[in-house]
């Protein structure tokens, strides 16, 4: 009798305890609830609203009409325009060979720099050739306009220790490409290199232990040990910034002038343009979105892509 | 004696590789270096031609006084540094928030969440329509236009996050028996453990702000209200600012001006970068390692 009782008075205790956790919790969540919401409303403004704009692509509008339904138009209109061919086949030249560039070469530096013992060097290395990754684009660009400036300007000055005339490299289409990857390497090498040093830190030593057992020279190591065992990381870097291709934009905003123009316009330069320079609202957007699919179709594949290879996606 | 001959010669091979690659690093921190210390050599230099010196002739600050005293050119210093402590404060407060929110596992809902912020990550409105909103919702021409779209950065959210999941899950769960609420274990046990991770995040979403331009181009044409970068981009890019700068004083030369304004735009970052250097590589190897 007493035991029964005494089970009854557990279960009702339990069920109380149970009861009570359950408005804990909801307490608990609703307030984890209210502390998403700012996030929330930042989210749902300046990302969600904008993706229901998308919709302008098919319509006429600028600011001067009301949105008026024109279908496809928009997209039959770009795809036929020069404007935007030379456009899209800039931006594909420009950061693939911008992206090849930055592959190799971030690989180069990581392997020289990993072969760096000293350790107060290598950081002091690692310090200096970050450096330019965190100056603004405006300030790089500057630094370079400055620079290259064909009246006073460093790089002319020294071509004219050797006779050379002033060269107006900014606003001359054929050295305005090599300048740009030149300049692109400057400010983002150092940065690239981080991630595959992480990786070359992670290669097993007792791999270059045996390899050295067999007699295989550093050379032969770097080839048989060193490059497969940072490929997946190359191979995944590689993927990642192939589906970025299309946002190229801030080096090129900053470093393009109208001289240059038909070999520096890209994609989202374009949409700028005709967006908030000409306020065709309709035609612009249309761009945008059809930057913005190809991007998304980008991502995604890569994302894929990554999962088989490492086992984890990006996403 | 085989083996001690390549031996020998194998140590006399390294030896050299060791050289050169210290001479090529060399060089390659020097050509990084030299266009930094050219402008701020040229930007302290009156004579009228700079030659190859990087050690200024003259040294002068008559420049950077122009640049402090008019104030066409220092309002728009006050600018960035008003965009850059509101901006980071906002981010810092969006991105420790959706971060604690995002951790937890047994929330209803998290998934949702999660995928709300990362799908942002993939597909975007582009441009035009998110002129559109910004202009509807009448925050063209005010600094909330640049702030508040920078502040929701998932790249820092998902980085946050990482940080937060290494916290121990016993401390959670001994703070809720204790009867703490969710702002309270978030402000007394998840703020004080994580510093290293806000001052990195921190130090991203300053550097961001300070270098941004864009969203002034396109939702800012009050010029009273232009950062230093987009007052730089008129100086030295466009031209077109240039010669109302430089109107108000017949004794700097345009160039010094310009070169002056590439350092300041440049000198918060260059002062700090000494010193939280450490903070910048802890953020990025995260970085790296995530992505």
């Amino acid at each position: 009798m007493v035991k029964k009782n005494n089970s009854t008075q557990t279960l009702s205790v339990l069920h109380k305890w149970k009861k009570n956790k359950k408005i804990t919790e909801i307490f608990k969540y609703t307030y984890l609830y209210i502390m998403f919401l700012p996030i929330l409303i930042v989210s749902i403004i300046f990302n969600y609203i904008p993706m229901a704009g998308v919709r302008f692509a098919f319509y006429e509008y600028t600011p001067f009409s009301q949105p008026k339904f024109i279908g496809f138009d928009n997209f039959k209109t770009l795809l036929t325009s020069k404007k935007f061919i030379s456009a899209f086949s800039n931006t594909i030249t420009l950061s693939f060979a911008n992206l090849l560039l930055a592959t190799l070469v971030s690989i180069i530096f990581a392997l020289l720099m990993n072969e760096l013992y000293n350790r107060f060097a290598k950081s002091f290395v690692q310090t200096i050739i970050y450096l330019p990754h965190f100056i603004s684009w405006v300030v790089t660009a500057s630094i370079f306009y400055m620079l290259l400036s064909p009246n006073n300007g460093f790089v002319n000055q020294i071509l004219g220790m050797f006779g050379i005339d002033p060269i107006y490299f900014m606003a001359d289409e054929k050295w305005w490409t090599p300048i740009f990857y030149f300049i692109n390497r400057w400010r983002e090498t150092g940065w690239g290199t981080i991630i595959y040093l992480a990786a070359l830190s992670s290669i097993n030593p007792e791999l270059y232990e045996a390899s050295s057992l067999d007699s295989a020279t550093r050379l032969q190591q770097t080839w048989y040990v060193t490059l497969p065992g940072i490929m997946n990381t190359i191979i995944i870097v590689f993927i990642l910034n192939l589906a970025k291709v299309f946002n190229l934009f801030e080096s090129v905003f900053v470093l393009m002038n109208p001289m240059v123009v038909n070999s520096a316009e890209v994609i989202q330069t374009y949409t700028y343009k005709i967006g908030l320079q000409q306020s065709d609202y309709g035609y612009a957007t249309a761009v945008g979105l059809f930057k913005s699919v190809i991007s998304m179709v980008l991502v995604v594949l890569a994302n894929n892509i990554s999962k088989k290879i490492k086992g984890e996606g990006i996403l | 004696m085989q083996d001690k001959l390549s031996f020998k010669k194998e140590f006399r091979n390294r030896t050299i590789f060791r050289i050169a690659n210290y001479i090529f690093l060399g060089l390659v921190m020097i050509s990084m270096v030299i266009p930094i210390l050219k402008i701020v050599s040229d930007s302290l230099d009156s004579s009228a031609t700079y030659g190859m010196s990087i050690i200024p002739k003259h040294l002068t600050f008559s420049a950077y006084k122009v640049i402090f005293t008019s104030e066409s050119l220092y309002r728009p210093f006050l600018v960035s540094i008003y965009t850059t402590v509101v901006g980071t404060a906002i981010g810092l407060a969006l991105t420790t928030l959706g971060a604690y929110v995002l951790i937890q596992d047994k929330m209803p809902g998290r998934k949702f969440f999660v995928w709300m912020v990362f799908f942002t990550m993939i597909f975007n409105g582009g441009l035009v329509p998110t002129y559109l909103v910004i202009k509807n919702i009448g925050l063209l021409n005010t600094l909330w236009s640049v702030i508040l779209p920078l502040s929701l950065n998932v790249f820092n959210m998902i980085l946050m996050k990482s940080f937060f999941q290494q916290i121990p899950e016993s401390l959670f769960e001994s703070a809720e028996i204790d009867g703490c609420s969710p702002m309270a274990i978030f402000i007394k046990i998840v703020l004080p453990l994580s510093k290293p991770a806000i001052a990195s995040i921190g130090l991203f979403f300053a550097v961001e702000y300070w270098n941004h331009f864009f969203n002034f181009i396109m939702y800012i044409t009050d010029s009273t209200k232009f950062n230093f970068q987009i007052k730089l981009r008129e100086l030295v890019l466009d031209s077109t600012g240039l010669a109302a700068a430089t109107s108000t004083s017949q004794t700097v030369s345009t160039s010094a001006i310009q070169n002056a304004s590439i350092v300041v735009a440049m000198l918060p970052f260059l002062i700090i970068y000494p010193f939280c250097q450490k903070y910048f590589v802890t953020g990025i190897t995260m970085g790296a390692v995530k992505e």
